[in-house]
């Protein structure tokens, strides 16, 4: 008889008990996949984009790194706030939109009442942006409002609130856990949005945001 | 993404075979769930690594080092070294000498023992014989497999199988006297 013939073994565990996995930990688990799938499609864009993709990489990190120099503590608190609301907003599919409509008509409104200021809500469809919705945030020790634009198959979230500042700044982005952010102020109101999108996308909203 | 639907697709179905093994090295649901969500956590990270490997045995080596590590951070005291188990005084031991299973009416017995026993006598087995019956008996692993999984020699995962077998047979035993 074969030392390793399997019928001549004698099974002593064979009635021990088989442990499946329980509901709650499949959900978990395809929750944190998903989650991380989303932290990590951006650099995973990066190894794929080969070298020209790399350069760029490497060359927007090392901005990001003088711009993180440049800009004080507050700025880079903010940045880590964003990013997280952001993935927050993905992490639960009702935490996205308190109100869902592409159409501005519909979203506009449902602010009034809701914050101390008027968010600016446009649809961009024709240009590649869809409005998909608003709600409320809380950004910078006050409430906000976040709308959300899907570009392709990426979303984008759009956060604005009324600053202080009197002048308008120019668009800037950075990159923060592998997504593109891009910040300016424009009428009284300072924009962050932030996406998994090319950060020269991110770019065109604010454009458009801005001249419209 | 579309590599994490292939994910999905290659590494969920094992589940189970992952929440199986991690139970068996734990012996308590709730560390054996922090321990298949990490090992899944590192699973999805270093899923690029696996290029044509085996799911099973993949995810399952993972599973079995992050129990480890898991075990060393929190419980020690379950990874006894394998010296300091007393040896058995049998003459019947070492691998390859299974005694004609079937027939043997002290296998028969053992089989029809109850499954509460079975468990509570291998959930006290030393972890590393324990690791190599769940794989092999409960799990359905090859010798090859279990020696990837556990890192060890093909001939060291049939003596400790040997072993193991041996030590549970007179647990089970021992459990069966003092009952009656």
């Amino acid at each position: 008889m074969a030392k390793n013939d399997p019928s001549a073994e004698p099974l002593i565990a064979r009635d021990a008990t088989y442990y499946r996995a329980p509901d709650a930990l499949r959900s978990r688990i395809r929750a944190s996949i998903a989650a991380q799938a989303r932290r990590e499609a951006r650099p995973m864009m990066w190894r794929w984009g080969g070298m020209a993709a790399a350069f760029a990489a490497v060359g927007v990190l090392s901005w990001n790194v003088a711009l993180m120099q440049a800009s004080g503590f507050q700025e880079e608190r903010l940045a880590h706030d964003v990013t997280t609301a952001h993935v927050r907003s993905l992490m639960m599919d009702t935490h996205l939109n308190d109100v869902a409509s592409s159409d501005q008509h519909t979203v506009k409104p449902w602010f009034t009442g809701k914050l101390d200021f008027a968010p600016r809500v446009v649809d961009f469809a024709a240009s590649g942006f869809t409005l998909i919705g608003g709600r409320l945030d809380y950004l910078n020790g006050r409430p906000v409002a976040a709308l959300t634009y899907r570009h392709r198959l990426h979303v984008i979230n759009v956060f604005q609130w009324p600053t202080p500042d009197a002048g308008d700044a120019a668009a800037q982005s950075s990159v923060q856990q592998g997504y593109s952010l891009v910040r300016w102020k424009k009428g009284g109101i300072e924009y962050w949005a932030i996406s998994d999108v090319a950060g020269a996308d991110l770019l065109a909203l604010a454009d458009l945001i801005s001249r419209s | 993404m579309t590599s994490t639907a292939r994910f999905e697709q290659v590494v969920l179905p094992h589940l189970d075979a992952a929440y199986n093994l991690a139970r068996w090295l734990a012996r308590n649901d709730h560390d054996a769930e922090d321990i298949v969500q990490e090992a899944f956590m590192r699973a999805v990270r270093y899923f690029d690594a696996m290029k044509g490997a085996e799911a099973r045995p993949w995810l399952l080596a993972i599973v079995r080092n992050t129990g480890y590590s898991w075990l060393e951070k929190n419980r020690p005291s379950d990874l006894v070294s394998l010296d300091d188990v007393a040896p058995l005084s049998t003459e019947s031991e070492g691998p390859g000498n299974p005694s004609g299973a079937e027939g043997n009416p002290e296998v028969i017995l053992l089989q029809s023992a109850n499954r509460k026993l079975v468990n509570q006598a291998l959930e006290e087995l030393p972890v590393s014989y324990r690791e190599v019956i769940v794989m092999r008996e409960i799990e359905d692993l090859t010798y090859k497999e279990i020696a990837s999984i556990a890192g060890i020699p093909i001939g060291t995962v049939m003596s400790r199988l040997a072993r193991g077998r041996e030590l549970l047979k007179r647990a089970i035993e021992n459990r069966m006297k003092k009952a009656s």
